[in-house]
């Protein structure tokens, strides 16, 4: 095996990927656990957060741009230096979204009122977080046939998200709504926006995975 | 790839002696494109693109068979005029390797063999050929310099402005670039790109960027076989086969 300092420096471009990820990852999962328990501390300590995966995202896309200058990458390192590269933004999105739902928790302040059958918004948190889980999991394995089932699985989150939004509206029409609740719906609406666009990421990053792994730039339309 | 195909090559198996440097290579070259050949030393490239012009008869105890077809025939054949077939189809090697004699002589050398003689005619071809080599503007006004005076950058395109003039339709080059500055190299890849309007261009080359960067279709060899030939943008971002992927990526060994 040859140039051992390049592939040494692509596993490290690869694990802080990885644990961008995690950091996301844990984000993810904890301004979840923030609304189920209108945890307002816990929802702080996650904006906080942010400016690690922020200094990941910074950190990491200079180290593929000194690859791509220094080393003339191809074939299946090429793929993988691009897919970290656009990839980190994805993380990078993920985390402003779980930052905007954090706010939301913040400024609520208590618990959320739903009102419409929660069941549905329960259905909703889970898929988004174990989407956002698989898509981290895919990147670090390579695994393909993972990948390929976001899109399923997104088109899940999205019929949830309208069923939501639909629900809550016509609770609003129907004067179903206390003026106290009226504002939880409308911090409801941003969540779930919130939660329905990091599924969208999480896609993303199964797409980008699905051409590191195979090359077909299909993938990436 | 393009339909058009210049040269196609069947089965072809060439020995030095008991050595065999190519196994049964075969291979569409299209017409007006650029075809690069990479792989480490001792692959079989540089064989492989001296067979193209019959270089290798010059070397003893070879034995090739096989089929290289140039406009519908076989040049393997024994009856080809090897004269001709170089004409039509020239060689630029590694290193520069003018006449020394003036720029203009170097250039009008080929012409002249094949006589034509009238001094217009010659200035024409001379000037039609240098233009076309992008070397025209920097020696015109000293075409009966000695051409051993030019930079070695000059001195390749000098070469090349040799060739064209006896209208050939195949340029192969040797590993042109690899003894010029990063400069002369840019201006030879520059004028690869604008030569394959005319001609069809089969490159050999140690440099991988340069292959993606002047390239359409490039073929790895192993070897002395042909591992993978496809369309260069693929061989480099996405190689089928394992060779080629540790090759291209450096992690070959």
């Amino acid at each position: 095996m040859a140039r051992n300092r390049y592939v040494r420096k692509l596993k490290e471009l690869r694990q802080n990927v990885v644990d961008m990820g995690a950091l996301t990852q844990q984000s993810v999962e904890g301004v979840l656990i923030a609304i189920e328990t209108s945890d307002t501390a816990l929802a702080k300590r996650v904006i906080a957060n942010d400016d690690e995966v922020d200094k990941f995202d910074r950190k990491i896309e200079s180290q593929c741009m000194t690859l791509l200058a220094l080393e003339q990458p191809m074939a299946r390192d090429l793929r993988m230096i691009a897919t970290s590269l656009k990839m980190i933004t994805d993380l990078e999105r993920i985390g402003d979204f779980v930052v905007d739902i954090a706010e939301e928790v913040v400024a609520m302040g208590k618990p959320i009122h739903i009102p419409v059958s929660a069941t549905k918004f329960n259905e909703l948190v889970a898929d988004v977080k174990s989407m956002v889980a698989d898509s981290i999991e895919t990147y670090a394995k390579g695994n393909v046939q993972k990948a390929r089932s976001f899109e399923a699985r997104d088109d899940r989150i999205d019929f949830l998200y309208k069923n939501i939004v639909e629900n809550m509206v016509n609770a609003l029409a129907q004067g179903k709504c206390s003026t106290e609740t009226v504002s939880d719906v409308a911090s409801l609406l941003y969540i779930i926006r919130y939660l329905e666009r990091i599924g969208d990421h999480a896609v993303n990053i199964g797409n980008r995975v699905c051409y590191m792994e195979e090359g077909d730039r299909r993938y990436l339309k | 790839m393009n339909n058009s195909i210049e040269i196609s090559v069947k089965n072809l198996n060439l020995w030095f002696g008991k050595f065999q440097a190519l196994k049964n290579v075969s291979i569409d070259i299209p017409k007006n494109q650029v075809t690069s050949l990479i792989g480490p030393s001792g692959c079989g490239k540089s064989t492989f693109i001296k067979t193209l012009d019959r270089m290798n008869d010059l070397v003893d105890n070879v034995k090739i068979t096989g089929e290289v077809r140039y406009q519908g025939t076989n040049i393997l054949d024994s009856d080809t005029d090897v004269v001709e077939l170089r004409k039509q189809i020239g060689m630029v090697f590694q290193k520069p390797n003018p006449f020394p004699k003036s720029i203009f002589d170097n250039v009008a050398y080929g012409p002249r063999v094949h006589g034509v003689r009238k001094k217009k005619n010659l200035n024409e071809v001379v000037e039609r050929s240098l233009k076309a080599a992008a070397l025209w503007e920097e020696v015109k006004d000293r075409l009966n310099e000695s051409a051993l005076r030019l930079s070695g950058g000059q001195q390749q395109r000098l070469c090349i402005a040799r060739l064209l003039a006896v209208e050939p339709e195949v340029l192969l080059m040797d590993e042109p670039a690899s003894a010029l500055d990063p400069i002369a190299t840019s201006k030879i890849e520059d004028l690869i790109y604008d030569l394959k309007k005319d001609y069809t261009i089969v490159i050999v080359t140690h440099n991988m960027q340069q292959a993606a960067r002047v390239s359409s279709n490039t073929a790895f060899f192993y070897l002395g076989e042909l591992i993978e030939y496809a369309p260069t943008i693929d061989l480099f971002e996405r190689p089928r086969d394992k060779r080629t992927e540790d090759y291209v990526t450096g992690k070959f060994g």
